[in-house]
């Protein structure tokens, strides 16, 4: 089928819909990028881009939250992969309530969850009356403070990864292939690293990228836990300068957009595969 | 001692009992098929013997091994699924060699093994293929193959061939027996396909609301069946309210009619009643020589059906079906005619458990498309 025909397949409306759509996306994009190519006056050129990234402080804090983006990933993937795997295997009616509480985020402001999670772990916690501490505070070390943050990421990334992760599951028999594989002798460790999760990386790769999405942006729980993280670097750029934040939202972007690209590379065959199965 | 032993095997879902005091012995190497409609108990009874589910009580002894509470990978049993359930991120080869991967034997032995059942299941040019890129028979093939690759001790198949279209259901479930028996594996085979069961078993037990109806040899289970639902559910069948007329003779009366039977009636007196049943294939028009069982009848309707003939007689006031082979050189009697017809007294079956013209069991039976006339 040659591309004319492909293009013809589909009804005026819902050209319409999608060109309304696309220019929804592109006109902000496209207005971002005109300012940040105007900073010099009636120069069109890259002085912005060059301003922002001769800034240390932008590779600093966009390192650590790409480091902080990564750790939440991969403790979302651990706390959540068992976590709907064992809800849809065994227990199905712990469905409605799982999904309530991964919508929380979505209720809850992040400014609560920073103010719950300073409150509670700013002090230690101990047993009452016996003088015993269970944990030290964590506000006051470095690696106590990136452990919160990334505790409160993973919370914010919950309804974006979990339903990730859930519709990933719902495409493959997981009770089947569990119960294939325990026949064969293979253990719980074995069946969720070699059979669930291969079958579910399309799923799991969309919620890592929209967790990277979150995180790198993030600006409350950054600021308020006082992380030198990428968006409240970005939130205080836009404060002093009016248009390398507009490069940098540019740059952030196409990354995002690039990083999509490859995944949609590395994983397009094998979540076909999977899907026609 | 049996190689399998299901002993007193009871298993409850709250206050739902789902199988009733299941037992069987099987010998090493046995195909034993669970025939039964659906929510008979044939598949959690399977499940149990997999390790899926655990019995509420009894035992299962395999090869002299208590496996009732252990866990399913730990118990070396092997089991082929109906959706086939092949790993849609391996390819054909990896499938079939996972299990002997996870026993962490070398991997010069593993590739001789997956070598080996890629060639018992012919599907050697489809090694490196992913599942999606195989039919649906190939797919079962290879479920086949990577359940035999580990030497299980039992093949469990739980309605493996439902899934398939009707050819290649025939041609697979005779390449699965055929190599059951090349390899002398002991296996359970689940189906509510009867031709299946019948086909390719060496015994086959008759389950109705968890409980076991019959259990026996194909050709038990077809000619003799020991309960009305055996009789109703295996094949196509007559049965009729009959009364006991004369317990020392065997004979028994359907309106009038009277029919000897070699069934011993003599517990029974006259009057009782019973539930007998016929065959329609051991219906045949009389002969001269016939002497018992003649019976006189008016045919009724005539229905073509390829190889056979089923022909409906109305013998007094009481429809039944005969079958006879299709003869396209003989001339067939038409509706309306006069006929006498005949049958042996060993085709007249009385059954163990009478059941009632208006009971459930009848009206789920005649809705499956089995004959009954009362």
């Amino acid at each position: 089928m040659n591309l004319l025909s492909r293009f013809r397949k589909f009804s005026f409306w819902s050209w319409v819909w999608f060109i309304l759509g696309a220019l929804y996306f592109l006109i902000p994009l496209y207005a971002t990028l005109r300012h940040s190519l105007r900073m010099e006056r009636d120069v069109i050129g890259f002085r912005a881009y060059e301003r922002a990234f001769a800034d240390p402080s932008f590779l600093e804090t966009f390192l650590l939250s790409n480091l902080l983006a990564v750790a939440t990933i991969i403790a979302s993937i651990i706390l959540i992969v068992p976590t709907a795997y064992w809800i849809r295997l065994r227990v199905p009616e712990a469905r409605r309530i799982t999904e309530f509480i991964t919508l929380l985020p979505f209720v809850v402001p992040a400014i609560i969850l920073v103010f719950g999670l300073i409150r509670i772990y700013s002090s230690p916690i101990g047993i009452p009356f016996t003088g015993i501490n269970l944990l030290q505070p964590l506000t006051t070390t470095k690696l106590g403070t990136y452990t919160l943050i990334v505790a409160g990421y993973m919370v914010l990334a919950m309804p974006y990864m979990y339903r990730s992760v859930d519709t990933g599951m719902r495409t493959v028999d997981i009770r089947t292939l569990t119960e294939a594989a325990q026949s064969l002798g293979a253990s719980w460790f074995v069946i969720v690293t070699q059979v669930i999760l291969p079958n579910i990386r399309s799923a799991l790769l969309s919620g890592a990228l929209l967790t990277f999405a979150i995180v790198v942006g993030e600006v409350t729980l950054a600021s308020f836990l006082g992380v030198d993280a990428f968006g409240p670097y970005l939130f205080l750029l836009g404060q002093h300068r009016a248009y390398e934040p507009a490069a940098l939202s540019f740059v952030t972007f196409l990354l995002t957009w690039f990083a999509m690209g490859l995944i949609q590379l590395v994983t397009g065959g094998q979540g076909q595969a999977a899907g026609a199965h | 001692m049996a190689y399998l032993t299901l002993s007193k095997i009871t298993k409850r879902y709250g206050d739902a009992l789902v199988v009733d005091d299941f037992n069987l012995d099987m010998e090493k190497g046995e195909f034993v098929s669970f025939l039964g409609p659906s929510g008979c108990g044939k598949t959690t009874t399977l499940r149990m013997v997999a390790g899926f589910e655990i019995p509420t009580s009894g035992k299962i002894i395999l090869s002299g091994d208590d496996i009732t509470s252990k866990a399913p990978n730990q118990r070396n049993v092997g089991m082929i699924f109906q959706a086939y359930a092949l790993f849609p991120n391996m390819t054909v080869a990896q499938n079939i060699g996972f299990g002997l991967r996870i026993r962490k034997e070398p991997e010069s032995a593993v590739t001789q093994r997956v070598k080996e059942m890629i060639s018992l299941i012919n599907l050697e040019k489809h090694a490196d293929k992913y599942p999606y890129q195989l039919s649906g028979g190939q797919q079962q093939r290879v479920a086949l193959a990577r359940a035999l690759a580990n030497r299980p001790q039992v093949l469990l198949l739980d309605e493996p061939l439902s899934a398939l279209d009707a050819k290649i259901r025939v041609s697979l479930r005779n390449e699965i027996r055929a190599i059951q028996k090349t390899l002398g594996i002991t296996a359970i085979f689940v189906t509510h396909d009867q031709e299946e069961a019948l086909s390719i078993s060496d015994r086959v037990v008759v389950m109705y609301d968890g409980k076991v109806e019959q259990l026996g040899t194909p050709s038990d289970i077809y000619n003799f069946p020991k309960t009305a639902f055996v009789a109703n559910f295996v094949g196509t069948l007559n049965t009729a309210n009959a009364e006991v007329v004369d317990p020392a003779k065997g004979l028994i009366s359907v309106d009038g009619v009277q029919f000897g039977t070699t069934k011993d009636l003599k517990s029974m007196k006259k009057g009782d009643q019973v539930r007998m049943s016929i065959r329609p294939e051991r219906f045949s028009f009389a002969s001269e020589e016939k002497k018992e069982n003649v019976l006189d009848c008016t045919i009724e309707n005539i229905t073509f059906l390829g190889s056979i003939v089923r022909i409906q007689v109305l013998i007094g006031n009481t429809k039944f079906y005969m079958d006879t082979f299709n003869n396209p050189f003989l001339e067939l009697l038409k509706v309306g005619e006069k006929a006498q017809v005949t049958c042996s007294r060993q085709a007249v079956l009385v059954l163990d458990s009478p059941i009632e013209a208006t009971s459930p069991q009848k009206d789920l039976l005649e809705t499956d498309g089995i004959l009954g006339s009362v």
